[in-house]
C-alpha cells in the first residue's frame, strides 16, 4: 500500500520532466494516423470507383474489405513484423490502413449512390464531361458521406494504432506499454488518455472540415 | 510489486528452433498452465461472457427506446463504428484502478472494454431493426387483440430477431478479434503465444499465435451462421436477408 | 434523344438541318437548354453558380456570365436576393424557375422541357404554364415539352405530336385541329369528350370573323338605328360615340326621341377583349343574362360577338389563330 500511495494514477512531475518523450509519442501517434489515412483513401477511391464502375464487384469488394476488418489486431501485427521487420513503419501502416478499407469504401460508395438521378441527368443534359460531372458534382455532393467514413475510420485508427505498440511502433502505445511493464501509472495514464484526447480532437478537427467542404450542408441546417 | 509486472506472468517456454507443426503437434503445447487448452478456456469465457452481458445489455435497451420511439440516432454505420471504440487505452485506464481494489489485472479492465466494444452494434443494429419492423405489422397485432405488453414480444422482436442476431454476430467477432490485446495487458488468453514468441524471439510461437487467434475468429464467424440456421423460422432469415440488402 | 442523352436507333435528328448525330455529344447538349421534371439542381452550388453552369463551360467571362445570371433571374420572375442561396431553401416553385433560368442561361436556340411541371400541385402548376407563355413571348424559342397531361399540352403548344405507347405518332397537329378532327380513335379518347368545350379556351375572339352588329353612330338620325336593329332582328340599338361603345338603346326609347343622343342608354354588361379566349366570351354573354357581347380592343369598339357567332366558329374549318 505505502508503495501505491507513491504510484499516483498520474504525476505531474514526470509529465514535464518527460515532455519531450510525450512530444516525439503524440508525433509518432499522428504520423502513423495521416500514413494509414492517407493509404487507406488512395485504397478506397480506387476500390470505390471500381465498385461503383462494375456493379459486379460490389459484392466481392465489400466481403474482403469486411474479412480484412474482422482480421485480429494482434494477430495482423505480428504477422507483417517478420515480412517487414518490427520497427518498420510500413509494418504498421498496412494493417492500419487496412482497417479503414471497410468503412472508407462503403461510405464513399454509399455517397456517390445518393447522389440524386435528377441532378446527374441535369448535368448531362447541360453537355458537362463525364469526368467534369464526377469530380464538380458527384464528387462534392458523397462528401458528407465521405467525411463521415474518414472521422469514423479516423477515430478507430488512432485507437488501432497504440496497439501497434506490440511491435514496437504505436506511439502512445508505446508509453501505455511503459507504464504496464514498470508498473508505474503515469505514462500508462497519459498514453492512454492521449490517444482517446488525440481521437476526439481529430473527430472536431475532421468535423470542422466537413462543414467547410460541404457548405450547403450548413446552410440548411441553419434554416 | 513484483507480482503486479505483467512480463512477469508465467511464459511458455519454447525451444527457438521449433517447427510450427512440431509445437502444434506436441502434448506439451497443449496442456498444462501455459497450454492452448487454458489459453482457448481463457478467451472462450472472456468472450462469450461479453457478448452475452452486452446482449442481455443492450437489447431490452434499444428495443424498450425503438418501441417508444425515442433517442433516434444514425443506425448507419451500426458495424463501422464498434472499432472506435479504443479498447487498449480504456483496459490501459482501468488496470490502476482494478489493482487498488485488489482485483488484479484480470479479468475486470478488459472486460469492461470489450463489453463497450461490444454494446455499440447490438444496440444499434438492435435499434434499427424494430424500428423497421413495419408499422401495418404492429397495428395488425393490436388488431388482432395481443395486449400492449405482449406486442413486442410477438411483432417487433420476432420480426426483427435475424437483424439482432446479426447485431450480435457483429460484436462477438468484434470482440474475438480484439481479445488477444488482453495478453499485453497483463492477462493470458490465445494472445499469449504472439506475446511470448516477441518475448522470447520466437517466430513459430508468432505465426501459431496467429493461426489459433485467425481460427478462433473464423469459428466464431461460421458458429453464428449455424446458430441463425437453427435458431430461425425460414421467413424471418428471409426477412433477415432482405432488411440487410437494404440496409 | 434530341440531345443525345438516348442515342436514336434509326432515323435522324435535324437542329437547323444538322444532323446531332453528328455533332460531339457535350458541345450539342451545351447548345440546348434542358429542363426536367426534378429540377436537378446542383444542391451543393449557389443559385447564381446553377444559373451559371453552362456560361461557365463555355468560358464566358465573368462580367458577362454575371449580366447573363442577373438578366435571367428576372427573366423568371426571381428576387435576384436569392442569388446566393442554396436550392435546397428554396421552394418547389422557385427551384423549377431556377431550372428554367439555367437552361436558358446561354441563350440556347432550342429548350428541351421534359416534364417540368410534373411535380408542381395544380394551381402552382397553372401558374407555371402562364409564366412559360409568357416567357415564351420574351424569348421566343423553340421549345420541345414533352407532358402526360393533355389540358397542358392543349394549353401551351403551337403543335402536338400525340405519341401512343411504343412511340408510335398518332396525329402531329395544332391543338385546335386535334380536337376539331382527331386523326383516329385513340386520339379521340386521349383528348377526352368534351373536346368542344376544350376548344372554347383554345380560340381568341380575335379569331372570329368580327361583325359589327346594330350599332350607329350617336349623331346618325334615329331612323337609321331602328333599319340596323330591324336588319339584325333584335331590339336594341348600339350607340357609338366616336370610337367608344357609349351603350344600348331600346328600340322603343330610339322611336320615342327625335335625336338618338336623347335615348336613354344602358351601359354593357359583357365586354371581350380580342385576347380574351372564346370561352372567356361565352361565360360573359351566360353570366350577364343578354345574348351579345361588345369586343373592346384598347376602348375602340371593334364589333360584337353574340352566342350564334361562337358556335359558327367552332363548326368551321380550321382556324387560323389559335393560342400559341
Amino acid at each position: 500500500m505505502i508503495a501505491e500511495a507513491r504510484n499516483p494514477i498520474i504525476r505531474w512531475e514526470w509529465v514535464v520532466d518527460e515532455w519531450d518523450q510525450i512530444r516525439a509519442a503524440i508525433t509518432e501517434h499522428l504520423t502513423l494516423t495521416v500514413l494509414a489515412m492517407l493509404l487507406g483513401i488512395v485504397v478506397s477511391a480506387v476500390l470505390a470507383a471500381v465498385a461503383l464502375r462494375f456493379r459486379w464487384t460490389m459484392t466481392p469488394i465489400t466481403a474482403t474489405t469486411s474479412l480484412i476488418y474482422t482480421l485480429p489486431s494482434v494477430a495482423l501485427f505480428a504477422l507483417l513484423a517478420p515480412v517487414f521487420g518490427n520497427l518498420a513503419l510500413t509494418t504498421a501502416v498496412i494493417p492500419l490502413a487496412g482497417y479503414t478499407l471497410l468503412i472508407l469504401v462503403t461510405n464513399t460508395v454509399a455517397g456517390f449512390q445518393a447522389v440524386p438521378k435528377s441532378v446527374r441527368d441535369a448535368a448531362d443534359g447541360m453537355g458537362l464531361t463525364p469526368t467534369r460531372r464526377v469530380l464538380s458534382v458527384e464528387l462534392p455532393l458523397a462528401m458528407p458521406y465521405i467525411m463521415t467514413g474518414v472521422r469514423i475510420a479516423t477515430v478507430s485508427t488512432v485507437g488501432l494504432v497504440t496497439v501497434a505498440a506490440i511491435i514496437g511502433q504505436g506511439g502512445l502505445g508505446r508509453l501505455i506499454f511503459n507504464g504496464l511493464s514498470r508498473a508505474f501509472w503515469t505514462p500508462m495514464t497519459v498514453g492512454a488518455g492521449l490517444s482517446i484526447i488525440l481521437a476526439l480532437t481529430l473527430d472536431a478537427i475532421l468535423l470542422g472540415i466537413a462543414a467547410l467542404v460541404t457548405p450547403w450542408t450548413r446552410r440548411k441546417a441553419a434554416t | 510489486m513484483r507480482a503486479l509486472i505483467p512480463t512477469a506472468v508465467e511464459q511458455q517456454a519454447v525451444p527457438r528452433d521449433i517447427g510450427l507443426f512440431e509445437w502444434l503437434f506436441d502434448a506439451d503445447t497443449w496442456t498444462g498452465p501455459t497450454g492452448i487448452l487454458t489459453s482457448l478456456w481463457d478467451t472462450v469465457v472472456m468472450c462469450t461472457a461479453v457478448t452475452i452481458v452486452a446482449t442481455l445489455v443492450a437489447v431490452p435497451a434499444a428495443a424498450v427506446m425503438a418501441h417508444l420511439r425515442k433517442g433516434e440516432v444514425s443506425t448507419t454505420w451500426a458495424v463501422s463504428i464498434s472499432r472506435a471504440i479504443p479498447t487498449f487505452a480504456i483496459a490501459a485506464l482501468l488496470i490502476p484502478w482494478s489493482l487498488r481494489r485488489g482485483w488484479g489485472f484480470e479479468p475486470w479492465p478488459i472486460f469492461i472494454a470489450l463489453l463497450l466494444l461490444a454494446l455499440v452494434p447490438i444496440y444499434l443494429t438492435t435499434y434499427n431493426a424494430i424500428r423497421q419492423v413495419p408499422q401495418e405489422s404492429i397495428d395488425a397485432a393490436r388488431a388482432l387483440g395481443y395486449r400492449e405488453s405482449a406486442v413486442p414480444g410477438a411483432v417487433e422482436f420476432a420480426l426483427a430477431a435475424s437483424v439482432i442476431l446479426t447485431g450480435v454476430r457483429v460484436a462477438a467477432i468484434q470482440v474475438v478479434a480484439t481479445e488477444p490485446i488482453r495478453a499485453f495487458l497483463g492477462g493470458d488468453g490465445l494472445g499469449r503465444y504472439v506475446r511470448d514468441g516477441f518475448g522470447q524471439n520466437n517466430n513459430t510461437l508468432v505465426l501459431g499465435g496467429i493461426i489459433l487467434i485467425g481460427g478462433l475468429a473464423a469459428l466464431t464467424g461460421l458458429a453464428f451462421v449455424l446458430l441463425e440456421r437453427l435458431a430461425l423460422p425460414n421467413g424471418v432469415r428471409r426477412l433477415g436477408r432482405q432488411q440487410g440488402e437494404n440496409t | 434523344m434530341i440531345n443525345r442523352l438516348i442515342e436514336p436507333t434509326t432515323g435522324s435528328i435535324e437542329i437547323d438541318g444538322v444532323d446531332v448525330t453528328t455533332m460531339a455529344a457535350q458541345a450539342l447538349r451545351r447548345g440546348i437548354g434542358y429542363v426536367i421534371q426534378q429540377v436537378g439542381l446542383f444542391p451543393h452550388r449557389s443559385i447564381a453558380t446553377n444559373i451559371a453552369t453552362v456560361p461557365k463551360m463555355l468560358k464566358w467571362d465573368k462580367q458577362r456570365t454575371h449580366e447573363r445570371v442577373v438578366e435571367m433571374t428576372e427573366l423568371v420572375g426571381l428576387d435576384p436576393e436569392m442569388l446566393d442561396r442554396y436550392p435546397d431553401e428554396l421552394s418547389g416553385g422557385q427551384q423549377q424557375r431556377v431550372g428554367v433560368a439555367r437552361a436558358l442561361a446561354a441563350d440556347p436556340p432550342v429548350l428541351l422541357m421534359d416534364e417540368p411541371f410534373g411535380a408542381v400541385d395544380p394551381i402552382v402548376r397553372g401558374r407555371l404554364q402562364d409564366e412559360l407563355l409568357d416567357l415564351q413571348n420574351k424569348v421566343r424559342k423553340t421549345i420541345v415539352l414533352v407532358t402526360h397531361d393533355v389540358d397542358e399540352a392543349l394549353r401551351v403548344a403551337d403543335r402536338i405530336a400525340l405519341l401512343n405507347v411504343g412511340g408510335v405518332l398518332e396525329q402531329y397537329d395544332a391543338p385546335d385541329e386535334i380536337m376539331r378532327s382527331p386523326a383516329n380513335q385513340f386520339v379521340e379518347q386521349f383528348v377526352g369528350e368534351d373536346r368542344g368545350l376544350r376548344r372554347l379556351g383554345l380560340n381568341l375572339v380575335s379569331s372570329l370573323p368580327y361583325h359589327r352588329g346594330p350599332v350607329v353612330p350617336i349623331d346618325a338620325p334615329p331612323d337609321e338605328g331602328l333599319k340596323a336593329a330591324e336588319q339584325e332582328g333584335v331590339a336594341w340599338v348600339g350607340v357609338l360615340d366616336g370610337d367608344r361603345f357609349a351603350g344600348w338603346a331600346s328600340v322603343d326609347d330610339v322611336r320615342a326621341h327625335d335625336r338618338l343622343r336623347d335615348a336613354p342608354r344602358t351601359q354593357p354588361a359583357a365586354h371581350v377583349g380580342p385576347d380574351n379566349t372564346l370561352r372567356t366570351a361565352m361565360e360573359q354573354i351566360m353570366s350577364s343574362n343578354t345574348s351579345v357581347a361588345v369586343i373592346d380592343d384598347g376602348g375602340a369598339f371593334a364589333g360584337v360577338v353574340t352566342l350564334e357567332d361562337i358556335r359558327a366558329a367552332l363548326s368551321a374549318s380550321p382556324s387560323s389563330n389559335g393560342v400559341q
